[in-house]
């Protein structure tokens, strides 16, 4: 059954290179392993579709929803202004801004686009006029936008904590530590970068003037901020599950949206509510699919012979990392970052405990890397819209994307991978 | 179409979360418990997904890599896999969409009912079955556009673009 199902993953890899939709890859290789290697497909529709009633997993439409709420309430201007009064006035804080409110925006979404969607239209014309190349800005607002998988909430901790029964919470704090190193890293590679770049600087105001204007950026920033306050406040003191959280964001992001940003409109809101269902219906069909393929796998004790088969090559822990990281890599740059977790994690995760790594700190490990596929080519949703966003060529914003993923995440994937206090630090904080 | 699923699926969205809100809204501040609730919001929560997924099918947004597009060149090289996808995604859709039958005739039969204010589960467990028989239509949909476009571009070069090749993300 193992060729069967090696088989079945081949027939799956070939069906996502056409570009055929995730839901049906999985569906294609569920077709093989019934039709050609027998295996049992009675009660697996049953209980795969059960899977999705559970209350768990309705937190991700919520957060996508509140994400998308707050995408077009017009937040992102407020959140820009007032991290500018911090880091606007130095040589290259514009490129920090960016960082700086993809993460913050990150703490409110839950998802990879909203950042680069909401700072974007924005952002990359203000730096372009400041004299940052157009490619640079669109390569670090959408590198940035990648935060939103590693500041919590994150949808994608919430499936991984989902497929592998680990504490949701736990996994949320595991990737914080990453998150806020790759912040400070992109900062740094901003500053150096900026080196090269003819920037216009603003004059320097009055005192007055400027005491004036930070004040009034903080106060309108602060419905904003009270968001993430919210989310992680509630769930962290106990008081809120992660589901309930969210609904609770949604409901704060309508009057936030429609009153005191006003960019929220009814047409807006309208669009903002399909796309964010469109986007969850795909999403959710695709982990019935998938959750039914790892399921199967789990049943024909695929796992275990991945575990032995490994073993019978090697034991040791550090290359068994880097094996594990490189294919992890691999898989984000051809799938979503979902869909990798759902592949990957149950698959993996009997191995890394194997060699004494927690469920936890794989936690931050396979969301580490599933959010730098978001960024990496052939599979980079996330800079393809940041190239939309940004009216640039492709080959422009590459370069830069790359210096990016090389001085600001690879070194994180490797800390987090072999630096375990990283992300197991804040977990050990609440207990977990 | 577009004018249904943009006010449908805004209405479910919107209905589930509320329900959420009322759900905490009950426990944390009036302290009382709220039965039933949870029960309730398995038939907008399952037909949102499905119906999510079927938008995604009809406006072609479905999650996908199209990993083979990077090397190909020419706009009917694309087309060609573009058919070629949609012809498995047909027969795959098709072959799960037997499957959903199965499993909808079995919760017509068992009529199962929720566990605290007995409603019952057949209305939300049907979702899967229509859900897929539309998916289906629409692949079959976007396949003989494409099959279209491509006889189309072997007569006479066209200068549109693909019937779409999005990608998605969480």
């Amino acid at each position: 059954m193992v060729e069967i199902s090696l088989m079945a993953i081949g027939l799956l890899v070939v069906m996502l290179s056409f570009g055929v939709p995730l839901p049906f890859c999985f569906g294609g290789a569920l077709m093989f392993m019934h039709l050609v290697g027998g295996a049992t497909m009675k009660g697996t529709m049953l209980w795969g579709f059960s899977q999705l009633s559970n209350p768990v997993l309705l937190c991700i439409p919520l957060f996508v929803f509140a994400g998308s709420i707050m995408s077009e309430s017009g937040i992102a201007k407020s959140l820009l202004d007032f991290v500018n009064i911090f880091v606007g006035r130095i040589r290259g804080g514009l490129g920090i801004v960016a960082s700086l409110s993809c993460a913050i925006i990150g703490a409110i979404s839950g998802s990879g686009l909203t950042g680069v969607a909401a700072t974007g239209p924005l952002l990359i014309p203000e730096m372009a006029e400041k004299g940052y190349p157009r490619g640079y800005a669109t390569a670090l607002v959408a590198n940035s936008s990648i935060l939103g998988l590693l500041i919590p909430p994150s949808v994608t901790m919430i499936v991984y904590g989902w497929v592998t029964d680990t504490s949701i919470l736990a996994c949320f704090l595991a990737t914080v530590g990453p998150g806020i190193l790759i912040t400070f890293l992109f900062g740094v590679v901003n500053l150096v970068m900026c080196r090269n770049f003819p920037l216009v600087l603003d004059e320097p105001k009055p005192i007055a003037e400027t005491v004036r204007a930070a004040s009034s950026a903080t106060l309108l920033a602060i419905p904003a901020l009270i968001m993430p306050v919210i989310i992680l406040g509630g769930i962290y003191g106990g008081i809120m599950t992660p589901t309930e959280a969210a609904a609770v964001a949604v409901i704060y992001a309508f009057p936030v949206g429609f009153l005191v940003y006003k960019g929220l409109t009814w047409e807006k809101f309208f669009i903002a509510s399909k796309n964010a269902a469109t986007a969850i219906g795909a999403i959710m069909v695709m982990i019935v699919f998938s959750l039914m393929l790892s399921q199967m796998f789990v049943m024909e004790e695929i796992p275990q012979a991945l575990v032995e088969g490994i073993f019978s090559i090697t034991t040791d822990k550090t290359l068994l990392l880097i094996l594990v990281n490189v294919l992890l890599f691999f898989i984000g740059m051809i799938v979503n970052d979902i869909t990798s977790i759902i592949l990957t994690a149950p698959l993996l995760l009997p191995l890394m405990e194997a060699i004494g790594v927690s469920p936890i700190h794989f936690a931050a490990i396979i969301g580490v890397n599933t959010a730098m596929g978001g960024v990496t080519p052939p599979y980079a949703s996330i800079l393809y819209l940041g190239v939309r966003i940004g009216e640039v060529e492709f080959v422009d914003v590459i370069k830069p994307a790359m210096i990016l993923i090389v001085f600001g995440y690879v070194p994180v994937v490797f800390l987090t991978s072999f630096w375990p206090q990283l992300a197991l630090y804040l977990p050990s904080l609440l207990g977990y | 179409m577009e004018k249904q699923f943009r006010y449908g699926l805004t209405i479910l969205l919107s209905t589930v979360a509320l329900l959420q809100f009322v759900q905490v809204i009950w426990r944390y501040i009036l302290q009382a418990p709220l039965m039933g609730l949870d029960d309730v919001l398995i038939y907008p929560t399952l037909w949102l997904y499905l119906l999510g997924s079927v938008n995604a099918s009809r406006e072609d947004t479905q999650i996908k890599a199209n990993v083979l597009d990077v090397f190909l060149k020419t706009e009917q090289s694309k087309l060609g896999v573009r058919i070629v996808a949609d012809i498995m995604t047909v027969t795959v859709s098709g072959w799960l969409t037997t499957w959903a039958w199965g499993y909808f005739r079995y919760a017509f039969r068992v009529w199962k009912e929720t566990p605290t204010i007995y409603l019952p589960t057949f209305y939300a467990e049907c979702a899967l079955f229509i859900g897929l028989v539309f998916m289906t239509l629409f692949g079959l949909q976007h396949l003989i556009t494409n099959i279209r476009r491509f006889n189309m571009l072997r007569t006479k070069p066209v200068t549109t673009s693909l019937h779409s090749a999005s990608e998605g993300s969480a």
